[in-house]
């Protein structure tokens, strides 16, 4: 589903070079949740947006359910983003000025030549009651809680039906109860047929996963299947 | 997305209370503005029913000679016309064409009424202006005999006094005297081209009468102010105590426009402060509005947005703005053709509208379009990471 290979990233400015990773091989089989951990700036959040091209490597291919990205332009990677991977961040990214639902919509809106109107709203409804969040579909982002936020989030990354999920510390905002709940609706959607690729500082929810990739110093140096979830 | 763009904005409506505010300020000056342009453009297309081009005005004053003024007069008049510089010259009250001198009264047929402007002119007055006349023909001496002294009318007054009637012939009532219909001109735009046509008459100017001492002459092309000083030497040698002053009428008619267009260069001068302070307030308020929300802008590009498509939400929400604007700036400019204000045509306000509408769309849209670039460069990743 994601391959990347022999991947590097350089970010330079005009004084310094600072190489966030280096010579990144790996991949990532339809169906499967893996987390990915590591100390702060070892190149998680990097080797999660090169997968959601929202970012380009410097060196290397990269290939999301069969096609190789590197040389697309900003529309087929918009394409892309918007029909085959699903992003849920730690900070939810909720925009506080539109209800529940139409956060929700918004990947849709970007969709072309798709749903109507009433079928995008229907579409949300139906992602917000799989978080069981339908009873809040008209609030603002403001009146509901963390891990309501991040269920809200979750409908937004699942309503346009993506097979990949990239989900950056879901749970790094939310006390355990939370976490817990959006882990367990995680699972939930990687037992429904979704990619999960999540990155995480917590090792008990990495040990909810399939399979646990470990970076340092922007190089991987671990990726081991949990036998227990696999 | 349209629907998605409303929404967001009537969902941060008080924060954009000011901006919407600024944009329907902007498009009601626009909207007198350009309702002052229209209305002068359309006056400008319709014709002025003259020449004035080698016309002269000679006012004529006798000042403190009260003898046989009106033998002087013909004589004066006489020796006018035997210059062989002169084409053509005609006698007339001091209200000569973009004078600032006017003369109106009240005129009726039957129970139409029409407020006329009123030229007392000679015979020749067609001739020396070159009028042309759609009905009828202009009086003669001839016609002073008769029991109604002859006035010829324009076109507008035609229509106000007669409707679809036939005017030839028939009489009007003006003041304390009766006047028979001669003929009919098309147009008569005495102050001007600024000037709309208003319903006119022209009465057939008594020759023995003291007053009315203004000749126009309609001069040879290339006649210049030797032929001037000529003139008005050989005129105070046959009336010694009269004075006589020469105005060309190219340069009243420049001072009449001189006062149709000064007041509206002003107009556009402040109007066009006005719109520029606008303009880098919008642009102002839209890069910081941007620069706020780049966290949403990358949320945007991960969930699917190209960059022209951040390009275009943005430009997107400035036009919602300018439509809410436009809307609360109809609903008082309607009123203008509704209530007859100004007593304008509807064509008028209807113009001024669009032209407004268009205005704010193209400045909202200037204003948007560097920023909305701006905030398609955004790169998602690092927005994102900002948050």
């Amino acid at each position: 589903m994601i391959n990347l290979q022999n991947i590097e990233k350089v970010y330079r400015t005009s004084t310094i070079e600072t190489l966030a990773l280096n010579n990144i091989n790996l991949h990532i089989r339809t169906g499967e949740f893996v987390s990915i951990m590591g100390p702060s700036g070892c190149g998680k959040s990097t080797l999660l947006n090169l997968m959601g091209l929202l970012d380009a490597p410097s060196a290397g291919r990269v290939e999301i359910g069969g096609e190789t990205v590197t040389q697309y332009r900003d529309k087929e990677l918009a394409r892309l983003r918007n029909q085959k991977i699903g992003f849920i961040f730690q900070s939810f990214h909720l925009i506080n000025d539109l209800s529940v639902l139409d956060n929700v919509e918004i990947p849709l809106l970007y969709r072309k030549g798709d749903a109507s109107g009433p079928s995008r709203r229907q579409l949300a409804r139906e992602a917000l009651e799989k978080v069981g969040l339908s009873n809040r579909m008209n609030h603002f982002p403001n009146q509901l809680s963390g891990g309501q936020k991040q269920r809200v989030a979750i409908a937004r990354a699942i309503v346009g039906q993506p097979s990949i999920i990239l989900a950056d510390e879901p749970t790094g905002n939310l006390d355990s109860a939370m976490g817990n709940e959006i882990m367990s609706i995680l699972q939930q959607l990687n037992a429904d047929g979704a990619t999960i690729v999540m990155v995480t500082h917590d090792e008990t929810m990495a040990k909810k996963t399939h399979r646990l990739v470990r970076l340092f110093d922007g190089a991987m140096v671990g990726d081991s299947v949990l036998m227990s979830n696999a | 997305m349209i629907r998605h763009l409303f929404k967001l904005i009537w969902n941060k409506k008080k924060a954009h209370t000011l901006l919407i505010i600024e944009i329907w300020a902007s498009f009601l000056v626009l909207f007198g503005l350009s309702s002052l342009i229209v209305f002068n453009v359309s006056n400008y297309n319709q014709p002025l029913g003259f020449t004035y081009e080698n016309v002269w005005a000679i006012d004529l004053r006798n000042n403190q000679d009260t003898v046989a003024v009106t033998a002087k007069m013909q004589t004066i008049m006489q020796r006018i016309r035997s210059y062989a510089e002169v084409e053509s010259a005609s006698r007339m009250s001091s209200n000569y064409p973009f004078s600032a001198s006017t003369m109106n009264n009240n005129a009726t047929h039957d129970k139409a009424t029409a407020m006329a402007y009123l030229f007392v002119a000679d015979g020749d007055f067609a001739k020396t202006l070159q009028m042309p006349l759609t009905a009828g023909r202009w009086y003669t001496p001839a016609d002073s005999i008769g029991k109604f002294r002859p006035v010829v009318i324009n076109q507008l007054a035609k229509d106000e006094l007669f409707g679809n009637e036939d005017p030839l012939g028939k009489v009007i009532t003006s003041g304390d005297g009766q006047y028979k219909v001669m003929g009919v001109v098309e147009t008569f735009k005495s102050k001007g081209e600024f000037q709309g046509d208003k319903p006119t008459i022209f009465e057939q100017l008594n020759e023995n009468a003291p007053w009315d001492k203004t000749v126009l002459i309609r001069v040879k092309p290339g006649t210049d102010a030797v032929f001037e000083a000529k003139l008005v030497k050989d005129i105070t040698s046959m009336a010694p105590e009269w004075g006589a002053e020469v105005t060309y009428l190219t340069d009243s008619r420049q001072n009449q426009h001189n006062l149709a267009l000064v007041p509206v260069t002003i107009f556009l001068i402040i109007c066009g402060f006005l719109l520029i302070n606008v303009a880098l307030g919008l642009f102002g308020i839209l890069n910081v509005s941007i620069a706020r929300r780049r966290g949403e802008i990358g949320l945007r590009r991960a969930l699917g947005a190209t960059e022209s498509s951040i390009s275009w939400h943005f430009v997107g929400e400035m036009w919602v703005l300018a439509t809410f604007a436009v809307v609360l700036g109809l609903i008082l400019a309607g009123q203008f053709p509704l209530m007859n204000v100004f007593d304008l045509d509807t064509g008028v306000y209807l113009k001024a509208i669009l032209i407004s509408v268009v205005v704010v769309y193209a400045i909202v849209t200037l204003c948007a379009v560097y920023p909305s670039r701006q905030a398609a460069t955004v790169q998602p990743a690092v927005a994102l990471h900002e948050e």
